[in-house]
């Protein structure tokens, strides 16, 4: 028996093919063997043998075959036939062959009696078919290109195998290669009778063969003759076809092509063919730096510029900013500009002379910078001493005329009237003196009632001159308690009522303010145009201001008589005064504020 | 819904039990007649068992073929490893003329009987085969197959046979099926055949019943130059 074992894989490289003889004709150098033995048809068989370097055994009958089937015969018989034609051949017919079973054969030397040689097989392990025959191939079709053909090959069996019965079922192999090329182009085993070779070069010649072994075994047969197959190649027509396909791919490639640099370097195209328009730049500024910087960094770079300087605005004459006064929001409802003058605020003195408090308020178009600041006024006064009151007027009043024996603080807040004077001009005038209106902006604009001075200056004639129309006809100019008050005393007295005169032609409804109410019913004309039409009764010369000593139980006022009046400037109070009266008090427009405004 | 998939899967297989035609019954498939389908002809049959035996033969030469690899054999390896194998007990002819000459019913009882004999010794193979870490599995594989192949061969064999006795073309003399089950694979010695001797044994043997069934085909279907 044998066992398997794992060391016999190692070898498994080494097959031997059952019992495959070599060609007759065998190794010289050997003694005598057999060369082979072959069936063609699976029902006889034939043995070759060789004399081998024993030329003495050569002749016929020196060495014999012997055979044994495995049967239950055990009995060696000799060759039934050696082939006469044939040299060294011992063929076994069909009434000696037998399938399935083991054969033994011996060569022996009948004459030395001895066996040179053993073999043994079956005969279906021997068997060769013999070469199929009627090989012929048939173009199936010629590619467009005309460059390859494909061919059917047909072939017919052996006719020795029989292969109807299904004695022998047979398996073929086509092989085909170029003409006296080396290597053969193998195809796969076919059943069939048939095999189709694709791919075959046009102008080339071929040789193609077959050759046939029995399935499920492993011996081939010889090949079959070879056949040529060989096709020329026909100059196809539609050479010109590919032409036009390439030059349309070209077409479209290269336009595609195109399309896509295009796109591709579009944004360079739109640079080249649109420029861009240059975004506003400001020379020296970084735009990120403004997105980004910080609040110094940017202070430093504007600052470093020209046209933003932070007052610029301030110096355009044209830009009007309307001030809001953030310091009395307290007192900006309740008290009127007035009480703000005379220092009834109750802040503190700081109020009163901030009228011009803010530089760059903005009042550049009302504002007029020449219009005496309340402070500069109240410090030209001669004596004062700035006491830090709350009521500069009233000590002032108090310390440079004592004579007039003002009543200090109680009747001086009631009493408006008390005025200061108005510009720095009149430094010599009398202490007080009469509001004639306020600018927009806060400044007092004051009329020199008793003139303390006389002005030798024509300068000073002139604005005396305008300053007491402005006083005459601000007579009236303010507020509505005076106002009230004045028109409920209506006949003014030549008494201590002297200061002030009412128009008698006019019938003050009590809003002296509006300047429509002040036209008199007999005489359309306004009051301010007209200063010295009306005829004025003759009074005994009138101050234009006085100081309001007290006030009577019936709510008018009593005033001191103006004992200061004359003398100093006999021309102008005289020319003036006259005429004052008959001024109707009324209304000052601005124009004619210009006009008296130094 | 509450049901379970079990509860309803024992719901559906209650009602295929109570309905008479859920039931699943076994019914020839050509109830309806011979034009309902179509029945097999001698001749198919024998085409079929023709082809299955030539598997059965090609399989059995792969293996036979894969066992020599791990051989050292000798140029003449064939003597040497000569066994008998255990069916050489079964008279078979040896030749084309002499199955021509045998009689029909004789031929398919050697077939039958080759068959038989290797039913046990081919699940031994495979059994041997399996547990032997020399083979892989693809080897061992090819044997369970074989030894399947084995099996349904005779049973189509036995077919072909009753149908022939249906025909008439056979005598009733086919027996001995029963004797050829008691046979057992012994070498010479008495000893258990190695498996290279039975794949040897068996590459024979079924390359016998293949050419048998050829010419028994030949000669009971009347084909063109058999």
């Amino acid at each position: 028996q044998y066992i398997v074992h794992s060391w016999f894989l190692s070898f498994s490289e080494v097959v031997l093919e059952p019992f495959q003889f070599s060609l007759p004709g065998s190794d010289p150098s050997r003694g005598p063997h057999f060369t082979g033995c072959r069936s063609r048809e699976q029902e006889t068989f034939r043995c070759w043998w060789s004399a081998g370097i024993f030329q003495n055994l050569t002749e016929p009958g020196a060495l014999r075959v012997f055979y044994q089937t495995k049967n239950f015969l055990s009995e060696w018989q000799e060759c039934p036939d050696y082939t006469r034609t044939v040299k060294n051949e011992c063929y076994f017919n069909k009434t000696f062959t037998q399938i399935w079973t083991s054969y033994c054969i011996q060569l022996r030397s009948v004459r030395e009696n001895i066996t040179y040689d053993e073999a043994c097989f079956t005969v279906e392990n021997i068997v060769h078919p013999d070469p199929p025959i009627g090989l012929n191939w048939t173009l199936l079709n010629v590619s467009r290109s005309g460059l390859h053909f494909d061919v059917l090959v047909r072939w017919a069996p052996p006719p020795s195998a029989d292969v109807q019965m299904g004695w022998m079922s047979l398996v073929y192999q086509v092989q085909y290669r170029v003409r006296n090329n080396s290597h053969w182009e193998m195809l796969d085993l076919e059943s069939g009778t048939q095999q189709s070779i694709y791919g075959l070069h046009t102008d080339k010649e071929y040789e193609v063969r077959v050759r046939c072994k029995m399935s499920a075994f492993d011996n081939f047969g010889e090949f079959s003759d070879s056949i040529i197959v060989h096709v020329a190649q026909i100059p196809s027509k539609e050479s010109t076809f590919p032409t036009t396909l390439v030059l349309i791919f070209g077409v479209i490639g290269v336009v595609i092509l195109l399309v896509l640099l295009i796109f591709s370097q579009q944004q360079r195209l739109m640079v080249i063919f649109l420029p861009p328009i240059p975004a506003p730049k400001i020379k020296g500024i970084d735009p990120e730096l403004l997105k980004n910087g910080k609040l110094d960094q940017l202070n430093s770079l504007l600052s470093s510029q020209d046209m933003y300087k932070p007052d610029f605005y301030h110096e355009d004459p044209w830009v009007e900013f309307i001030q809001l006064d953030l310091d009395d929001p307290a007192e900006k409802n309740e008290s009127s500009d007035t009480q703000h003058l005379l220092g009834v605020s109750r802040s503190g003195s700081s109020h009163v002379l901030n009228f011009k408090s803010d530089d760059d308020s903005g009042r550049a178009s009302c504002y007029d910078p020449e219009i005496p600041n309340p402070e500069d006024l109240a410090s030209l006064l001669p004596g004062h001493s700035g006491r830090g009151d709350n009521h500069p007027l009233v000590s002032r009043s108090s310390s440079s005329i004592p004579d007039l024996g003002v009543q200090q603080t109680s009747e001086v807040e009631e009493t408006p009237i008390q005025t200061q004077p108005a510009v720095p001009s009149w430094v010599n005038m009398d202490f007080y003196a009469q509001v004639s209106d306020f600018t927009p902006a806060g400044g007092v604009v004051l009329s020199p009632g008793q003139l303390n001075s006389c002005p030798e200056k024509k300068k000073e004639e002139e604005n005396e001159k305008k300053i007491q129309f402005q006083l005459v006809s601000d007579g009236a100019y303010t507020s509505e308690n005076t106002a009230r008050q004045l028109s409920a005393s209506v006949p003014p007295s030549p008494g201590p009522e002297q200061g002030y005169q009412t128009f008698p032609t006019q019938a003050v409804e009590g809003n002296l303010w509006n300047g429509e109410y002040l036209v008199s019913t007999s005489d359309s004309q306004t009051p301010y145009l007209l200063p010295e039409a009306p005829p004025a009764p003759i009074l005994p010369p009138v101050s234009d201001y006085t100081v309001v000593q007290e006030v009577d139980a019936q709510h008018s006022l009593l005033l001191n008589p103006p004992s200061s009046q004359p003398a100093i400037c006999p021309h102008s109070p005289n020319k003036h005064l006259p005429a004052m009266p008959t001024m109707p008090m009324g209304y000052l427009t601005p124009d004619l504020l210009g006009n008296l405004t130094p | 819904f509450g049901l379970s998939l079990p509860a309803v899967a024992v719901l559906l297989v209650a009602l295929l039990c109570l309905d008479p035609h859920g039931r699943v019954g076994s019914a020839p498939i050509c109830a309806h007649g011979p034009s309902g389908c179509h029945i097999p002809s001698l001749a198919d049959l024998f085409d079929r068992v023709i082809q299955h035996s030539a598997r059965m033969h090609s399989l059995s030469n792969d293996l036979h073929s894969e066992f020599e690899q791990y051989f050292l054999p000798s140029k003449n390896h064939i003597g040497k490893i000569y066994r008998k194998c255990h069916t050489s007990n079964i008279l078979t002819p040896n030749g084309k003329d002499n199955a021509q000459k045998l009689a029909r019913e004789e031929l398919t009882e050697v077939i039958l009987k080759l068959l038989m004999a290797w039913r046990d010794p081919l699940f031994q193979l495979h059994q041997s085969m399996a547990h032997q870490q020399d083979f892989n599995s693809f080897s061992s594989n090819k044997a369970l197959e074989m030894g399947d192949m084995a099996h349904e061969l005779r049973k189509g064999v036995e077919k072909v046979a009753e149908k022939m006795r249906v025909l008439g073309m056979l005598g009733n003399s086919v027996t001995g099926l029963s004797a050829a089950e008691a046979m057992l694979p012994l070498s010479d010695s008495g000893e258990a055949m190695s498996d290279y001797e039975l794949l040897y044994c068996f590459r024979r043997d079924s390359n016998k019943v293949q050419n048998y069934l050829k010419i028994l085909k030949c000669r009971i279907v009347p084909e063109h130059d058999c």
